[in-house]
């Protein structure tokens, strides 16, 4: 069994699941999300020109590659010495974690609480995935950044 | 993601769009239904206290499909239906140009277009000062002057890129402004009852208080559902538009005020009003324009005419339908995760914009239009 970590802001979480991945001698899986909620999201716009729409989305979509590219640089420095793969998917954050938790076998899910990933930070991501995962979910706090 | 081709795609709107047409059907029905209804021992409660009216039922049956039926996410087989509130919302403002003539336009235009201006530039000073006071990122205050400023979502999402804003903090400020915009869109018709304001008087107060264009629409029409000349819909959506149009100027402000601090930027030496007023100027804006110009050249049949009253009939369909949609965009559970400093500064700037707009609207504002 593997571990799955969703990758977020949270190096609290990334120091967790390499703690774990460690003292269990499991491999890592960090699932990184680019976010493809943002039509919906910016649905509450009712007014604005679609390229309006477009520009926007088309830049959260480059910060995102901006932050998964960041992100996965800064839990391999972490992460030395454990088998590490980083997977970087588009769609909803939720239910990208939950297909790959569905599919890939894992025995552990490891997420920041609050999770800080693009339109998943309005929400609940942790309760969202409750009930639904086959695998055990280990929160990590994560103090609510100061913005 | 997956291309469904052209008649793949109008048939995927159709279950969505079926809901949307019956809950718009059933809302007409309830409201004829409760009319007469006394309650708690008061004469036709539903109606007289309550205010209660098919764009309120229409928008409360939204807001329960998404947040109790559908537990916080639009089902895939009625989401691209439900995407169709965007087009149902806006062709119905395009074709409210036509209730409009060109000579009250432009009266009616200044005034706004004054009062807008005011509003939304004492707004963007006051959340300058506020966002600094909070120490705030700087991109983060570009945002949320924009969102305070002028059109809630529309400016933020306009505004966001020309400032670098991290789309996790856009999100949260989009959160804040929904929160906020619900909470007046559902208490400002009460409010314009108690205070007996006229549609001119409510219309104004509105379109100058409410943070956001769809809750700006909504709460007219809770008010008054009628769209015709002189109703609340028209002088508060009239209003809506001059903030609409403001928008590419206020980019430009916020976005000249963000690149001021990082002068050795590359990026601020490009900073031009002529290209963003070509990227983000509002084309619907023309449509409306273009109906009022037919309007006045009598091409949409006189006042009182058959043609008339069919158009107004269809922009009441148009907009009822597009209330459903626009309910069922409100995510209680995505309000409910606004926070930090950018609530603060939301919550503080639109009650100081909405109380100011009330009070201005009662010391200086006539109960007619003038014109």
């Amino acid at each position: 069994m593997s571990i799955l970590l969703a990758l977020d802001e949270s190096t609290q979480a990334m120091d967790e699941a390499v703690r774990l991945s460690r003292e269990r001698g499991e491999p890592l899986m960090a699932l990184f999300v680019l976010d493809g909620n943002w039509s919906d999201y910016t649905g509450h716009d009712w007014l604005s020109g679609s390229t309006v729409r477009g520009s926007y989305i088309e830049y959260a979509g480059q910060e995102d590659v901006k932050d998964s590219e960041r992100l996965t640089a800064e839990l391999r420095s972490r992460a030395e010495g454990i088998e590490l793969e980083v997977k970087v998917v588009q769609g909803v954050v939720r239910e990208e974690l939950l297909k790959e938790a569905r599919t890939g076998g894992y025995g552990l899910m490891v997420m920041a609480h609050p999770f800080w990933r693009g339109t998943a930070t309005v929400r609940d991501t942790a309760k969202d995935l409750l009930g639904k995962l086959p695998c055990s979910l280990f929160l990590v706090n994560t103090p609510v950044r100061q913005i | 993601m997956e291309n469904k081709g052209a008649a793949g795609g109008l048939l995927g709107i159709v279950p969505g769009l079926a809901l949307m047409v019956g809950t718009f059907l059933f809302a007409n029905w309830a409201e004829e239904a409760l009319k007469p209804v006394d309650f708690l021992g008061y004469k036709q409660f539903f109606s007289r206290v309550l205010n209660l009216n098919y764009i309120i039922i229409s928008i409360v049956m939204g807001v329960l499909y998404r947040n109790v039926i559908f537990r916080g996410t639009i089902p895939a087989f009625l989401a691209d239906g439900f995407r169709t509130t965007r087009l149902f919302i806006k062709t119905g403002v395009i074709m409210l140009g036509s209730i409009y003539t060109l000579g009250g336009l432009a009266k009616l235009g200044f005034q706004a277009a004054f009062l807008i201006s005011v509003f939304v530039f004492g707004s963007v000073v006051l959340v300058m000062w506020l966002g600094k006071r909070l120490n705030m990122d700087r991109s983060l205050i570009g945002v949320m002057c924009a969102a305070c400023g002028v059109c809630g979502v529309s400016a933020a999402v306009a505004t966001s890129p020309g400032v670098k804003a991290k789309p996790a903090e856009v999100a949260l400020a989009i959160a804040t402004i929904l929160g906020f915009g619900v909470l007046t869109m559902f208490i400002s018709p009460y409010l314009g009852n108690l205070f007996h304001f006229s549609d001119y008087q409510y219309g104004v107060w509105v379109g100058t208080g409410i943070l956001n264009s769809g809750q700006v629409l909504a709460a007219c029409l809770a008010f008054n559902p009628l769209v015709a000349p002189g109703t609340a819909v028209a002088y508060g959506e009239l209003w809506n538009v001059m903030r609409v149009i403001i928008i590419p100027f206020v980019v430009f402000v916020i976005t000249v005020w963000y690149w001021s601090g990082n002068k050795d930027d590359v990026e601020a030496q490009n900073v031009s009003l002529w290209q963003i007023l070509k990227s983000k100027f509002p084309i619907f804006v023309l449509g409306f324009v273009g109906m009022t110009v037919l309007s006045s050249l009598g091409l949409l049949g006189q006042e009182g005419s058959e043609t008339s009253h069919l158009l107004r009939t269809l922009m009441q369909w148009i907009f009822g339908i597009g209330m459903v949609g626009l309910g069922a965009y409100i995510d209680f559970g995505e309000i409910k995760a606004a926070g930090g400093k950018p609530l603060i500064v939301g919550l503080t700037a639109g009650t100081i914009k909405y109380v100011l707009a009330l009070i201005m609207v009662l010391t200086i504002i006539p109960k007619s239009a003038p014109f």
